[in-house]
Formats: structure tokens, sequence, C-alpha cells
């Protein structure tokens, strides 16, 4: 096992390598120069010393191959250069933001899973009642509702008739843990419940698929109580493919989380990518970038270690 | 003399048959009653959108501002805005926005992705490595991150935003359609057409193409839905069409939670409409998968 793990975080590297590779030359594809556009774009005239200046400044008046070394020793060592717009250390940018999504995305996984799995499986050992439509209906609107307009729908409510809005600062949980949760409880809820739709659509089929099985019904004719088979035998064998789905959809909450910080004024991640990006600030996209796609490659890494110690049928060598 | 008796033979003969297996479509409404709820919704979305011009009580982009925050009424059915447009006829023109970007993109997104698929499957070796490796950084960033990175290069707009959804696309696509195209490049038939001498792109477009026509229909479906919610969603975070192109999610942002509790009614249609689009489009989805891949039924 220990063995396994250790080969699978090895071969996290090369696609961790491959991926600096193309966000690179991704924005190396800008028509144009990245400088000179972003300067540019707020219609204001620069001289040619400003944009050169500002070129050696980020280090792009180097040759790219250059550039792309100069990038990878400082990723190695945890610096991702400094951001167009600001001026500040991307690593800073990111470390200041980082805690609030990250509350944000747990707490939605939080409320993701305690509502799928009991839903799912309700809904799997119910089927074809009414049950099973409500939750049918609960999945296939989670997909269909944007989360955006579920927190202007929160906002909206809360105004109306608490006459409460988002708070503009953000309380750190060891600050005031009741003020902090209340602040993020509603985001979370809005960008969980798409995540608990998709969750609880995998539990509904793999728990359909299991209760199929030959052991289930050697279960029933031994006549084990229901708990005992629902609990025992199937929901621990469904749960598999169920671990699988909650943990990359984990890692793609960033995405939306780009649309939900926005509606409740959240100075997250997902905040400094929409900012950067309507900056052009391409080194900082650069940087967020990688991040996003180091968090995906960061949970399928931890999906697989988990996945080995669920099943004990996988051995990996 | 003997034409007219033919063809009454051959009216004899089928019609008790088309009274026992009614038609597909039909067929297709019982058994999925979901899914053809979505498509009725689809085709009066259409509709609409192709008609706003004539469907539409008022002009969308017009300001009126002795008329702003009217209340859904007789006049202006859902209200008005915060520029005294009316927002059914924002609504009208924005499923216009809506469709034309969904269509547009998925159809290239889908597309695209399917022919490199399909490529990718039937030469495999190392031209299936490289593009595997490839689809495998791109599927590892969400759809919304990756369309956002590519507005980031080429700029808001329309155009761009069709493109960017497109893009975005193009992994999910071929790595759906390339599973299918496996099974189907070790089918015997395409083992006959290469023993009789038909080149690779005869092969790829004449013979394994057609066949993975049904997983290529489910995951246009699916695209569909996914782009009127990534149009929205980009639109609304300022990334996508701009003011004054009445589109869904550009109606939710800013304004809508400014004024909320003035004008609710600016906030709650839009993101009905979106979602009841994307809902169409997802039940049809589901419905299609259903009835074409059985394997995939749960």
């Amino acid at each position: 096992m220990s063995r396994y793990v250790v080969t699978r975080f090895l071969l996290m590297i090369p696609t961790l390598l491959a991926v600096a590779v193309l966000i690179f030359l991704l924005v190396r594809v800008v028509p144009g120069d990245i400088v000179e556009l972003r300067l540019v774009s707020g219609g204001t005239y620069v001289t040619k010393d400003v944009i050169q200046a500002e070129r050696a400044r980020l280090g792009l008046n180097k040759p790219i191959w250059n550039q792309f070394v100069d990038w990878m020793v400082g990723l190695v060592r945890l610096d991702f250069g400094v951001s167009m717009w600001s001026g500040d250390k991307i690593t800073h940018e990111i470390a200041i933001r980082l805690q609030l999504s990250l509350e944000l995305a747990i707490l939605a996984t939080i409320i993701a899973t305690v509502l799928a799995i009991p839903l799912g499986t309700l809904a799997a050992v119910r089927r074809g009642t009414w049950i099973d439509q409500a939750v049918q209906l609960f999945s296939v609107a989670g997909l269909a509702v944007p989360s955006f307009w579920l927190g202007i729908l929160m906002i909206l409510f809360f105004l109306t008739y608490f006459d409460w809005l988002p708070p503009l600062t953000f309380t750190p949980l060891w600050q005031n843990p009741a003020a902090n949760l209340a602040q993020l409880i509603w985001p979370a809820l809005a960008v969980g419940y798409r995540y608990s739709a998709v969750a609880a659509r995998m539990t509904r089929s793999a728990m359909l698929e299991v209760l199929r099985e030959d052991y289930i019904r050697t279960a029933w004719s031994k006549g084990l109580n229901r708990p005992v088979i629902l609990w025992r035998h199937a929901l621990r064998n469904a749960l598999l493919p169920v671990t699988t789905v909650i943990g990359l959809e984990f890692a793609f909450l960033i995405g939306g989380l780009v649309v939900t910080e926005q509606v409740f004024n959240l100075n997250g991640i997902g905040k400094l990518i929409v900012d950067a990006i309507s900056h052009r600030d391409y080194t900082l996209i650069q940087g967020l970038m990688l991040l996003v796609a180091a968090g995906y490659i960061l949970a399928n890494f931890i999906v697989d270690i988990v996945y080995a110690w669920l099943d004990p049928r996988i051995s990996y060598g | 003399m003997a034409r007219p008796v033919a063809v009454d033979t051959v009216s004899a003969a089928v019609l008790p048959l088309a009274a026992v297996r009614p038609h597909p479509l039909r067929r297709f409404a019982r058994r999925y009653p979901l899914g053809a709820a979505g498509t009725f919704l689809i085709v009066a979305m259409l509709l609409l959108g192709i008609f706003a011009n004539r469907v539409a009580p008022y002009d969308p982009v017009a300001a009126d501002f002795g008329a702003m925050f009217i209340r859904p009424g007789p006049g202006h059915w859902f209200g008005t805005d915060a520029f005294g447009r009316d927002v059914l006829s924002r609504l009208l023109f924005g499923a216009r926005t809506a469709l034309v970007i969904g269509f547009a993109s998925s159809i290239i997104g889908a597309t695209i992705g399917a022919v490199v698929g399909v490529i990718s499957a039937y030469f495999g070796g190392t031209t299936d490595l490289v593009l595997q490796r490839l689809v495998d950084i791109l599927i590892s960033f969400p759809i919304i991150i990756l369309a956002m990175a590519i507005v980031a290069i080429l700029g808001t707009g329309t155009i761009n935003l069709i493109v960017a959804i497109a893009l975005s696309f193009i992994p999910r696509a071929e790595r759906v359609v390339r599973a299918s195209a496996l099974a189907i490049r070790a089918t015997v038939y395409v083992e006959a057409a290469r023993a009789i001498g038909a080149g690779h792109w005869r092969i790829i477009f004449r013979h394994m193409a057609p066949n993975v026509g049904a997983p290529y229909l489910v995951m246009l479906t699916a695209f569909l839905g996914q782009a009127i919610l990534l149009e929205a969603s980009l639109s609304f975070l300022g990334l996508g069409v701009s003011e004054p192109t009445p589109a869904w999610g550009l109606m939710l942002s800013g304004a809508a939670v400014n004024f909320a509790r003035q004008a609710p009614w600016m906030a709650i249609f839009p993101g009905l409409a979106i979602s009841i689009a994307v809902l169409a489009f997802n039940v049809l989805g589901d419905a299609l998968r259903d009835a074409l891949d059985p394997r995939l039924r749960t």
C-alpha cells in the first residue's frame, strides 16, 4: 500500500509539469504583447519606454525558454511571480484568499454529502415511488438552476424578510466561529446544491446496481434484517463510485465559486480568478490556472488512495 | 392496370402495421414523457427566440426613463428594469442570444471533439497517446475556468464566447466519442473495409463516424444545457456578451442585486428562464441517452 502511495505520488510530477508547459504556452498564444494589451486595455496611451520597463520588470524581455525556466525555478520555491495588475506577489494574493475558499468548499462538500447519500439511497430503495421521483426532481433541478441565481434568491429572501445583506468583510473562523458560519453557510448551500444533485444521482444509480447483486439476494434469503442489508451490505459497496464523484467534484467546486463569491461579495480565489481575467492580468492567470489544475490532480490522487484503501481488491504493485 | 392494385396492397399491408407500431417519435414521447416535455419547451423557446421581434411587446434595448421599475402587471407582464426596459421583451431576445450561442458552441465543440476522438481511436499508437495526454490536461480544468481563460486570451463578445465555450467542450467530447469509436474500430465491418482497401479517411468518415451518432447526439444535448448555463454565468461575471445585448446572465448581474428590494422581478424572471432552458435540454438529454443507449440505463 505505502509503495503504491509513493509511486502514485511521484506520477503526479510529470502531469503537473505537462500542465505547466501547456498553461505557459496558452498565455503566450495571446495575440500581441501581453504587457501592451494590459496597459492599453483601459484606453490610456502609454509610451514605448513604459512598456519596455514593464516587460523588463516581469522578465518578459528574455527569450521564451528562459522565461519558462525562470517560472519553473520560481514554482519549485513556491514563488509564482508577481501580478501584473497589483504588483504584489502572486503567492501572497492567493494565500490571503485561500482560507475563505477552502472553508467554503469544505462546507459545500459537507452539505452535499449529508444531503446526497441519504437521498440517493432512499430513492434507490424506494425505486419508482413518489420519493424516488421527488429525489430525481431535486437532482435534475440542481443541475439546471445556476448557483449564482440561487445565491441572488437567497439574498433577496433575507433582505426582504430579515433585512440582512452579506457582510462586506470576511470574519475568519478562529475570530468568531458563529459569524463566520453565518456568513459562509448560504454561499456554501448555493454551491453545494448542484454538488449534492450530482452526488445524489450517482448514489442512486450505484445503489440500484448493487441492490441487483447476488450477494444482496443471498442476504435477503438468509433472513437478515433490512437495515443490515441496506447499510452494511449495499451502501458500503455503492459508496465507491460516490467517493470518486465527491472527490473530483470537490476540485471542480472552484467553477461554482467563481460565480458564487461574486454574488455574496466574498474575496476568495473565485473572485481573484474573475478579477485576474477582467484585468487581463496574465501572470496572475497563469498562476491561478496552475493552482486549479494542481487542485484537480491532487484530488485525483486522494481519490485513488481512498479507493485503494476502501476496496481491498484493488492492489497496485 | 396493375399499378393501382399494387398501391392498394402496399397501403393495406402498411396500415395495420402502423397501427401496431406507432410513429417512433410518438413512441419516444409515450415512453419518456419528461423528454417529450423538454422537447416541447425547446421548440417553444426556439419559436419565441426566432420570432422575438414579432412577439416581444417592446424594444428590448430602448431605455424609457419614464417607466422605470414598473411592477409586473397588464402593461409590462414581467415588469421593467432600472432603465425602464421591458423585462419580458429582454427575456425573449435573451432567448435568441442564449440559443444562438448554445447551439453554435455545442455543435462546433461536439463535432470537432468527435472527429478528433474518432481519429484518436482509429490510429491508436502514438497519435492516441499524445492526444489523450493533452485531453487529460485540458479535462483537469472545470469547463467554466477553461472558457474564462480562453476569454482572457480572445476578449469578450458573442463570437469569442462561442469560440471559448466550443473549445472547452472539445476535450470532453473527444473522451466520450473515443470510447465508442474504440469499440467500433474492433468491429468486423471496419476490418472488412480495410480488407477491400479503403483509405484511412474513408474508414473514419464513412464507416466509423456515422456509428458514433448516438453518443454524439446525447452529448450534444447535454452540451446545449451546459452551454446556456455557461453563457449565463460568463455574462453574469461580465466576461460574456456585453450591454446592451439582451442576455439572461447579464440581466442578473449588478442591477438585479442592487435593486433587489425595489424590483425583485428583475432578479426572478431571468434566472427562471435560464433554469427552465437548461432543465429542458437536460431532461431531453437524459431521455435520449436512455432511448439510444440501453447499456447506460439505470
